[in-house]
């Protein structure tokens, strides 16, 4: 309980200081004050596929353990990626009709493949919705988390293997491809969106086993009808 | 019995129940069709139009009709047949991987039926080279086969199982659809398909290992 407010707190202040930090960096030359939204977008991107790396993991660990602790990391830390990925192709769009002129470009493959990740995810929050049986929808979301995830590095290297608009990637091995200051408020965010990450996941993790546990009261408990029983039927009536 | 033979067996009752039934040849065959038609109606009146989105709507109508030969209700085995093949030691990836396998031959024939219809409707301009799409074809339907197949295990026995299933292989088969778009592309412009086909392979691979390593965990779903 401790350990997730501590992490909520600290990203918290990570925020703060970092989105403070892209509001007062200097506007970039070429794309002006739009280049402030690097600042959520990246870190949110980032996040997107971490949480969907992390569900194909648990989703192992629960095929492996059949611990069910493992099964609502999974569940949250996709529900938790969906909402980052949605975040991170909203900032996208926004930025773009900013810079490009158009919200959406239909011959970009970073964005084509990031909104079908997007899609498979959402399609693994429905298939959990439509098992019911706690086993069975860990058993399956587990194997959709893992094929899901094969879509992961295609997102990640698209903007390598197909030459769009989308710009490669910002960070490189021989370095970054923007100005100092940029880099560090992306930076500080990207740390504090990865803390807020671990504190939502705790925290939602939580909610899904108390969830779980109540469903499982719910069941036991008698229906409504359940106190009537038919009258037996006697032999030759 | 060998995991070669298991597959082969799996595979032959597969395409005999779909030949009995007929429901991938007689009905998504036919409803494809229909959609091949339906879409120039709801377009403008525009032949050089129609010549440039032909080869497109042909992927977008196997990826999107295709899918349901996948989820033929013939290839649904019922627990009684599911139960009899885990007591008879059928390997869950040898059932996985001759399922695959009809539904990438059925899916063939939907392509081998689909790309003439499209020619003749929207008579797309004449592609220097074309023979070199037909590994992209192969490639597409066996990738689509094992998307299909996945999901339709995924989803097996649940109530919403017909609108799920697509919802699962739609953008799963992506990386299937936009190399094999481009590749037509690639030929037009006379840049190779190498990188589309091989593209492609590694997609087909992946997914091979992903559904011969998940056929026993989700055989235990069913």
């Amino acid at each position: 309980m401790k350990l997730r407010y501590a992490l909520l707190g600290l990203a918290t202040i990570g925020m703060v200081f970092g989105l403070s930090l892209a509001a007062r960096m200097p506007s970039d030359a070429v794309q002006g004050n739009s280049a402030r939204i690097i600042g959520i977008h990246v870190p949110a991107a980032w996040l997107g596929f971490l949480a969907f790396g992390l569900t194909a993991l648990f989703g192992i660990g629960w095929l492996v353990t059949k611990r069910p602790k493992m099964d609502y990391l999974a569940a949250s830390s996709a529900e938790i990626g969906v909402l980052f990925t949605g975040l991170a192709l909203v900032t996208g769009m926004i930025w773009g009709k900013a810079t490009w002129g158009i919200a959406w470009d239909w011959g970009d493959a970073r964005l084509a493949s990031t909104a079908m990740m997007f899609f498979v995810y959402l399609g693994y929050l429905a298939l959990r919705r439509a098992a019911t049986d706690p086993v069975q929808r860990a058993r399956r979301s587990a194997v959709l988390g893992i094929v899901g995830a094969l879509q992961i590095p295609l997102v990640y290297f698209s903007v390598n293997i197909w030459r769009t608009l989308h710009q490669t990637q910002s960070i490189r091995p021989d370095g970054a491809s923007m100005p100092t200051e940029t880099l560090l408020a992306m930076l500080i965010n990207l740390a504090a969106f990865t803390i807020l990450f671990a504190g939502l996941l705790i925290w939602r993790a939580d909610q899904l086993r108390i969830e779980e546990a109540r469903l499982a009261e719910t069941v036991l408990a008698p229906n409504a009808g359940s106190a009537v029983i038919p009258p037996k039927l006697q032999p030759g009536s | 019995m060998t995991f070669r033979r298991q597959v082969m067996i799996i595979l032959r009752r597969d395409l005999r129940i779909e030949g009995r039934s007929g429901e991938a040849i007689f009905v998504t065959v036919p409803f494809g069709l229909v959609a091949l038609f339906l879409i120039p109606l709801a377009l403008p009146l525009d032949i050089e139009l129609l010549a440039r989105i032909g080869p497109g709507m042909f992927w977008s109508v196997t990826l999107l009709f295709g899918m349901f030969i996948t989820f033929r209700q013939s290839a649904a085995e019922s627990s009684s047949q599911q139960e009899q093949l885990r007591m008879l030691g059928v390997d869950p990836a040898a059932r996985f991987v001759g399922r695959a396998i009809a539904s990438a031959l059925l899916l063939l024939i939907f392509e081998l039926i689909l790309a003439p219809t499209m020619v003749v409707l929207y008579a797309p301009a004449a592609i220097p080279g074309w023979p070199a799409i037909i590994p992209l074809a192969l490639l597409a339907a066996v990738g689509l086969a094992m998307i299909g197949t996945l999901a339709a295990d995924i989803t097996a026995s649940l109530r919403s199982r017909s609108a799920l299933a697509p919802l699962l292989v739609a953008p799963l088969s992506v990386p299937l659809l936009v190399p094999a778009a481009q590749g037509l592309e690639s030929l037009r412009t006379k840049n190779g398909i190498m990188v589309p086909t091989m593209f492609m392979v590694a997609v087909v691979l992946a997914l091979a290992v992903a559904g011969v390593v998940t056929a026993q965990p989700l055989e235990e779903t069913t």
